[in-house]
């Protein structure tokens, strides 16, 4: 009977969204390390901490405040909370007693309750024993005030801000890396101990003439030693003891910089990872960026475009020299392979990234990155650059929306600068925006002064402006002569003067840049007036 | 158009694609290489090509610099090679049409200073198209139809000859765009100089014989403006 509502407590427990989501935003709070809510909450923890440790030493030698011991329930209560939900998050129990009964059901064994509350039990034995959990249990004792001797576990309380800080967090990590090396050269320091302490008190014990009492205190004196600190309390006085503080004092040296050794290349090599977080969480503070993988001439190219229009934009390249240029150009940059799902999800390609640039000079690379993208994201705007014709079906058929090929275009304007120098000139003119002449385009906005005009009634002359055609999907024009498929619409070239500008056409304006902007802005402004 | 005489230096991709785009049966092309191997591709093809050092005068003789080439394009992915093989043409023929493909845009100046007429970057330019397809698609897919000449419709240049019609007559004037369904983009106007004038209204020119009209519009269109500009000349 009490097996039957255990698991329909189960099945309950899972089909509730109310408790998913419960969970779920503890997680947040607590665990997930992309949420916002966990960074609040981390920093709310570090000053609990911090005031509660003051309060506590203050305490030691002054009068208590009044309300200090409210205080001191709150955070109490704050830090028994924060324990048993860590706890509740460990594990599912409610998924560990499904997964049982399931499958003892599959198999038509009898179902046993023992067996999944052991796992149960294992599990949160097993947080109950995690290095954190034991840190979060030992920074609540000392509150408890009939055990005086456990203030000494206050400094826990200290050891509590590792688990809000991410850089303390990283130390420890770091440590955690080198465990290896760390462990040989404990082993090795405590053999050298162990041999100095048990020499120096031979030759040096009170019996002898010596300073060194018991074993105590040579190993105090082994330490002070080896770690190149020595105070001078206790000093050899025969010649055997000094022959061994001689060889320790060597030792010490050897030691320490072999520590120091460790820790620096331990950094070194994290390094890299710190560097692409900081990128990460840069990232993740913008939207509507662009991804540009390769930072070659093209892909420079494109960022000091962007960097004119203050686009924002994040740059993955593999080679370590143009990840140095992004560096010295200011730019965010990772140094990866952009092929790699995790490299781009990293980069934001799920999170406010707009488009995907593929700029390398590698067709392969070319093709392999637009896959993942597309794989990665189904509405995002691609474009890949491909260097051999025969490769453009292909990064179709991966998914990129537009294909540029640079052999092409300056194939072909090398090709129109042999046969129409001047042409060529101008086409130049037009694609660099040479003196500030550009091609545009402009929307015509809903209730403005030229919806429902005729062409022939805007002055395009006037406004230094030379109209090329209109860009349009409105059936009402389909009657007109010079169509020109584009994509889904429809270009008008060079529009007759009867043509009636309906909302929501394009026009495609030659101009320069500022008599463009001031139509623009015109234009704009006679939608939005009341009328 | 006349027949021009044209050698490519430096065979490779976007060599490839200059040919294609070259109307094979009004120039006489020769592709030039030292490397074999590209060599042979590039005859497969059906290309002209010759297999010489660039760096020697006399080779370069041998090709025909100095005497009908009129146009070469020095395609070299290296731009030290470009820039050398420049200086050696300029130096054999002072009105040939040295046209170069520049790697980083510093040597661009360089390789002005050197003699070449046009220098072509090919990854700035793709940079920018690039930028062009994120920032306004629609302006990328009207320049693929119109300046590149993706479809009908092309830009093209009209040399207005001596007693054309168009003589004496103002920019203004020609209504182009009605007329004949061109858009006037601009003029180089000889009374002021080599220099290139959009005509986006900021002044009017007088037509004379020698300037020259880059204009806008479907082939068919162009040739019949052509014809009549050259007509009554």
């Amino acid at each position: 009977m009490f097996t039957r509502l255990l698991i329909h407590l189960a099945y309950f427990l899972k089909s509730s969204s109310r408790y998913q989501n419960t969970k779920k935003f503890v997680f947040d709070l607590l665990e997930n390390p992309g949420s916002r809510l966990k960074r609040h909450f981390d920093l709310f923890m570090i000053l609990l901490v911090m005031m509660s440790v003051f309060l506590l030493i203050y305490e030691i030698n002054n009068p208590p405040i009044p309300y200090s011991e409210w205080f001191e329930n709150i955070v109490v209560v704050v830090f028994i909370s924060e324990y048993i939900l860590r706890g509740w998050l460990y594990s599912d129990n409610h998924k560990i007693l499904i997964e049982h009964y399931e499958r003892t059901q599959y198999l038509g064994i009898k179902f046993q309750l023992r067996k999944p509350l052991v796992k149960i039990f294992s599990s949160k034995l097993k947080y109950i024993f995690s290095p954190y959990a034991i840190i979060d249990l030992l920074a609540i004792l000392p509150s408890y005030r009939p055990l005086r001797i456990l203030r000494i576990f206050l400094v826990f309380r200290l050891f509590k801000l590792v688990r809000y800080s991410h850089s303390v967090k990283l130390f420890t990590e770091v440590l955690a890396n080198k465990r290896f090396e760390l462990l040989t050269l404990a082993m090795f320091i405590g053999f050298w101990l162990f041999i100095s302490s048990t020499a120096i008190y031979m030759f040096e014990n009170e019996p002898v003439g010596g300073q060194v009492r018991h074993l105590f205190d040579a190993l105090y004196w082994s330490i002070v030693t080896m770690s190149t600190v020595g105070y001078g309390d206790i000093t050899p006085q025969t010649p055997g003891g000094r022959i061994v503080a001689l060889t320790l004092i060597i030792i010490g040296v050897g030691v320490l910089s072999f520590f120091t050794s460790i820790i620096v290349t331990a950094f070194t090599e994290k390094m890299e990872e710190l560097r692409e977080n900081r990128t990460f969480s840069e990232v993740e503070n913008i939207d509507n960026f662009i991804i540009i993988c390769g930072y070659g001439r093209v892909g420079q190219e494109v960022a000091k475009h962007m960097d004119k229009d203050q686009q924002p934009y994040v740059i993955i390249d593999n080679s370590e020299e143009n990840f140095l240029l992004a560096r010295r150009n200011n730019c965010l940059a990772i140094k990866n392979d952009a092929s790699k799902n995790e490299v781009l999800l990293n980069a934001g390609i799920n999170k406010g990234a707009k488009a995907v640039l593929c700029t390398t000079g590698n067709d392969v690379t070319n093709v392999y990155v637009t896959l993942t993208s597309r794989h990665l994201n189904r509405d995002i705007k691609i474009i890949s650059r491909a260097n051999r014709q025969e490769n453009i079906k292909k990064l179709r058929q991966v998914g990129a929306n537009f294909i540029v090929q640079p052999f092409e275009i300056s194939g072909l304007l090398a090709a129109e600068y042999v046969g129409q120098p001047v042409a060529s000139q101008a086409i130049f003119g037009i694609i660099n925006e040479e003196k500030d002449i550009l091609m545009e385009t402009i929307l015509v906005p809903e209730n403005s002064d030229i919806e429902n005009v005729k062409i022939k009634d805007i002055d395009f002359e006037k406004r230094r402006l030379i109209l090329i055609g209109v860009i349009s999907n409105k059936t009402i024009h389909c009657k007109r002569n010079n169509r020109y498929k584009v994509k889904n619409r429809q270009f008008y070239f060079n529009p007759a003067d009867e043509f009636i500008l309906q909302a929501k056409d394009i026009l495609v304006l030659l101009g320069r840049k500022y008599s463009i902007d001031y139509f623009k802005d015109q234009i704009e402004r006679s939608s939005l007036a009341i009328k | 158009m006349s027949v021009k005489n044209i050698a490519i230096f430096g065979y490779n991709p976007m060599s490839f694609e200059l040919i294609k785009c070259l109307d094979l049966k009004q120039h006489e092309v020769i592709v030039v290489d030292q490397d074999q191997e590209s060599l042979i591709t590039a005859a497969d093809l059906g290309f002209t090509v010759i297999a010489t050092d660039y760096r020697n005068d006399d080779n370069l003789e041998e090709v025909g610099i100095g005497r009908h080439i009129d146009v070469l394009f020095c395609f070299f992915e290296e731009d030290s090679n470009n820039l050398f093989l420049t200086i050696s043409a300029r130096a054999m023929d002072q009105k040939l049409e040295i046209i170069s493909i520049v790697d980083d845009p510093e040597s661009a100046d360089k390789l002005l200073v050197a003699g070449a007429n046009k220098i072509i970057d090919p990854y700035q330019i793709c940079g920018r198209k690039i930028y062009q397809l994120i920032k306004n698609p629609d302006i990328a897919d009207v320049l693929d139809h119109t300046i590149f000449g993706r479809h009908d419709l092309n830009t093209a240049e009209i040399l207005i000859p001596p007693d054309s019609p168009l003589e004496n007559t103002y920019a203004s004037q020609l209504q182009l765009n009605s007329r004949y369904n061109l858009i006037l983009i601009a003029i180089v106007d000889k009374e002021l100089g080599k220099e290139l004038h959009f005509t986006i209204g900021e002044q009017d020119h007088r037509l004379d014989a020698g300037d020259i009209l880059i204009v806008l519009g479907p082939s068919r269109q162009i040739k019949a403006f052509k014809q009549e500009v050259e007509k009554q000349a």
